[in-house]
């Protein structure tokens, strides 16, 4: 199949050939991207690449036995014998409870989609160059990244009749900046938009922390109060996965028993869209064809809703939110409401504390509770009496989340785009302030 | 999609054409066709089968100095040249700022190999590993020392990956490897308490490179159900360990096996060392130049090994057509050997030993470990219980971190007991073995016969690239150490 094979002929022909078979129900997900990347270290490029990747994810339903698959081998052939392969293995399972009608149209889609044209021909390394030699001016003396742009073109059909197209773009750079004595600091920029994308700032970013951490000391174990940048935010408080109707009738998420529980404190506010305007990424319509749409999910510190898919909103007696992921539901567009304080409001406000720029390595000790550790990567410092002290490292932060959202003392208004390694859901992140984090140390 | 099916010579042989064409001073196809079956089971209710294809074509090309990759999955002749084209193009683009990408000179090679399976995984009919599942559910859906498991999460992956090889130094090795594994999360609940735990704990799994047969040997009905039975007694456990008082620790082949490749595999990665993964993956607490230094004790012994038999991890030739070979990685507590490629081994003026590898056709190959443990040695468990006067026994793990320089490690255990007078004694709740790599592998001063492997997989790379691997271990002591 070529990049512009006619993405809904292809559907159709999935769809009768798997009715053919005997499936109830059918969708068809083909997805064609074609990504680029530049990837840096040492101040120099070590990598450019373009990959151009066509896949159809299918969905089907025999007598209400349930399969789904997603080929990269899209020749006519092999995509017979893959719905072919993929029907037979739905018709050998056991009658599901989980089986829910496709739902039918018809559908209004919303307008807004996050493209950009121009990053269709966009070449990157300029780019690359930008946040390199930002980073050296700020104080680096190596720096290391990767720049990715992406062009995404999706159609959606089903048996139910249903039928839509969605097209985004992406352009994310990652950089991190060394010094001599390998201090290091991160910079992220992340947009939907050429013109939102400012890789000098994050290459700014990233050189002027790792200058700030130079010499850092060893951290002593105990209690701080912890800032949070809006990348370990996005991290460490991944509460939109979290609120997938599915993991929670899997028991294996903190959100539990939790609805329309307190289950943070009355500033946090967290949202589902399906597409931010001028945002980052982002679907018009989910798996199933169904309209995506703005879902809250905790709002004034209540857990209000699950994202559910058809089948889990069967389960739950309620309707979908837009969310399939056919087995589980996934967030779109992770969006925390603004708060109403400064970064710098956060220091004044802090007597013995932390501010923590990067993290990585979140491990969970229990799913259910929300136990976790992580360890801050990059730029970290000592808060001391309102103030920015000395740069720290060597040391986790040990917590839980159901703590962690009862004790955010504050969130600022400022929010920014972050989607990179640690975060694979496009999240607008506040920063935050929380009280009582447990640092450790090795022994 | 068969695995069955020949791969397109022609094809790869037009993409080393065109690189030629265009002045590459070196090229290498890879045609890369996995499938992955995926089977569930949801507390006794069957999820849906999980399919995944791909099928596609990988070029690298040094054009000018400079490395450009391609791929496409439409594979066609033309399709196949543009892809060529472009990677020439991105190769192109990196001009005076790219890295100058120097490959170590390696032999030629010519060969078709493959894993044999007793029972093929692509043709195997999905109610064998329905039903397994379900009897492993059946067996583990009770209640142990007060704990029930009302959330059982049962899963078998099946996956096969077949390679054509290509290069223009001559190389031509195809490739058939087809992987097992199985993994499982269980919810326990007693009193209102609710705990997560997986089975194997650690979140790894187990199984190998091979057929069906390997998971049908694992006799998994009574391997989770005892496992299980072992779990639920430690939780049960209020009893603290001995923190901050310096005891020996014993350490379980589940949690020793995965220091071994957090903190000797992953810094032994070459690439990491320069600086090539910084922005990802991290970077090592070696550092370039520094090679001959001592981390560990006389007892610290890891070794990283592709040809094991039926591993997770095997493989006969990596990425760039280097055949492999077991590298020690770490020797009487020196370092011995860094994991390489041939970009890598020319900056160290030796011989690549075949690290390299790529998990799909759309992304370039990196230096990976493939089976990584330490050593096994000559104590029996009994031995190494009965010569520990007062310690603690961590048998197994649940959560665990790592720095990206790999210095400071963590593990919270899961099954743990206390040690007294060489005996086993009450289990302990969540003893945290917080570390660094130095002292980690400097107090080791007994390892046990009873080498054993967990499957995984690693992550690394950017788009993220998960590898198969096996990480193993026998029992190790460690001689004073601070418990959290």
């Amino acid at each position: 199949m070529s990049y512009d094979t006619n993405l809904e002929e292809v559907s159709q022909g999935v769809i009768t050939q798997a009715k053919k078979l005997g499936c109830s129900d059918v969708s068809v997900v083909v997805t064609q991207n074609h990504t680029r990347l530049v990837r840096f270290a040492n101040n120099l490029v070590t990598l450019s690449s373009s990959v151009v990747d066509t896949s159809i994810q299918v969905y089907v339903a025999h007598q209400t036995r349930r399969a789904v698959g997603v080929t990269h081998d899209t020749s006519p052939q092999s995509l017979e014998r893959f719905v072919a392969r993929l029907v037979d293995s739905a018709s050998r399972l056991a009658p599901s409870d989980d089986y829910a009608p496709l739902p039918s149209g018809p559908f209004e889609y919303p307008e807004e989609q996050n493209y950009d044209k121009r990053l269709e021909g966009e070449e990157l390394v300029e780019h690359a160059h930008q946040a390199v030699d930002a980073a050296l001016k700020a104080g680096a003396k190596r720096v290391a990244g990767s720049l990715q742009s992406l062009v995404r073109r999706v159609h959606v059909s089903t048996s139910a009749g249903v039928a839509g197209d969605d097209s985004s773009t992406k352009i994310l750079l990652n950089v991190r900046a060394f010094t001599e004595d390998n201090a290091s600091g991160h910079g992220l920029s992340c947009a939907s938009f050429l013109s939102e994308f400012n890789p000098e700032k994050a290459g700014r970013a990233a050189g002027e922390y790792a200058k700030m951490a130079e010499s850092p000391r060893q951290l002593e174990a105990g209690v701080y109060d912890v800032i949070f940048t809006p990348t370990v935010v996005a991290n460490i408080l991944p509460l939109a996965e979290a609120a997938s109707a599915y993991l929670i009738q899997s028991g294996v998420s903190y959100f539990s028993d939790q609805l329309n529980q307190q289950v943070g404190v009355e500033a946090l506010n967290v949202w589902d869209y399906g597409v931010y305007k001028g945002g980052l990424g982002g679907r018009r319509l989910d798996d199933e064809g169904v309209p995506t749409q703005k879902t809250e999910i905790i709002a004034k510190g209540v857990f209000r809703n699950m994202l559910h898919n058809s089948s889990t909103a069967k389960k739950f007696g309620t309707k979908t939110t837009g969310n399939a992921g056919i087995i589980s539901p996934q967030p779109n567009t992770v969006v925390f409401g603004e708060g109403d304080s400064t970064l710098e409001e956060m220091i004044q406000e802090t007597k013995k504390g932390l501010l923590v720029t990067n993290n990585w390595y979140t491990r969970f000790q229990n799913l259910r509770t929300g136990e976790y550790s992580t360890l801050p990567r990059d730029a970290a410092f000592s808060v001391v009496d309102g103030k920015i002290g000395e740069p720290v490292a060597g040391f986790r932060l040990s917590d839980s989340v159901l703590r962690q959202l009862k004790s955010i003392h504050l969130i600022s208004k400022t929010r920014n785009w972050v989607e990179w390694w640690e975060v694979e859901t496009p999240t607008l992140a506040p920063y935050m302030l929380i009280k009582d984090v447990t640092a450790t140390v090795a022994h | 999609m068969s695995v069955s099916d020949s791969l397109d010579e022609d094809l790869c042989m037009a993409a080393l054409d065109e690189a030629s064409r265009l002045g590459c001073g070196y090229a290498e196809v890879r045609l890369h066709v996995n499938t992955y079956t995926g089977y569930s089971l949801r507390s006794g209710v069957t999820e849906p089968t999980v399919l995944v294809d791909s099928r596609g074509v990988g070029i690298r090309v040094i054009c000018g100095g400079s490395l450009g990759f391609g791929a496409t999955n439409v594979l066609s002749r033309q399709s196949v040249v543009e892809a060529v084209n472009m990677a020439v193009k991105m190769a192109k683009a990196s001009g005076d700022g790219g890295e100058k990408y120097v490959l170590s000179a390696e032999e030629a090679v010519s060969d078709n190999w493959r894993v044999s399976e007793a029972k093929s995984l692509y043709e195997l009919p999905s109610e064998t590993v329905v039903s397994l599942l379900r009897d492993v559910d059946s067996a583990s859906n009770r209640e142990v020392k007060g704990f029930s498991f009302p959330v059982r999460l049962l899963r078998i992956d099946c996956s096969t990956e077949q390679k054509l090889y290509m290069n223009s130094e001559g190389s031509k090795i195809s490739s058939v490897v087809p992987r097992v594994s199985f993994h499982s999360v269980f919810v326990g609940l007693r009193d209102g308490e609710r705990v997560t735990v997986s089975v194997p704990p650690g979140y790894s799994g187990l199984g190998g490179s091979g057929g069906f047969e390997l998971i049908e040997k694992l006799r998994l009905e009574e391997y989770v159900t005892l496992r299980l039975t072992e779990i639920a007694t430690t939780l049960s456990s209020t009893t603290a360990p001995p923190r901050g008082e310096r005891v020996d620790v014993i350490l379980g082949p589940n949690v020793a096996s995965l220091t071994s490749h957090e903190s000797v595999g992953h810094p032994f990665e070459a690439d990491r060392i320069l600086g090539r993964e910084a922005a990802q993956a991290g970077e090592s607490y070696l550092k370039p130049g520094e090679y001959n230094i001592r981390l560990g004790g006389a007892e610290a012994y890891v070794s990283d090994d592709p040809t094991i038999p039926n591993s997770m991890g095997f493989y006969l030739y990596d990425d760039e057509g280097v055949k492999a070979r077991r590298r020690r990685l770490l020797q009487a507590g020196y370092v011995s050997e860094l994991l390489h490629n041939r970009a890598t081994a020319t900056k160290f003026a030796g011989k690549s030993n075949a690290s390299a590898r790529a998990v799909r056709y759309s992304v370039e190959p990196l230096i990976r470990m493939a089976n990584t443990y330490i050593e096994p040695g000559d104590w029996s468990f009994e031995e190494l219980l009965k010569d520990t006067r007062r310690g603690v026994y961590i048998k197994s793990f649940m959560e665990w971190n790592i720095d990206d320089k790999r210095r400071n490690q963590r593990y919270v255990g899961l099954e743990a007991f206390l040690i007294e007078n060489g005996e086993l004694k009450a289990s302990v709740n969540r003893p945290i073995l917080e570390i660094s790599t130095p002292k980690y592998w400097s107090n080791i001063d007994a390892r046990a016969k009873d080498l054993e492997f967990y499957s995984g997989m690693c992550g690394k790379g950017d788009p993220m690239q998960g590898a198969p691997v096996y990480f193993g271990s026998p029992h190790i002591r460690l001689r004073d150490v601070v418990l959290g």
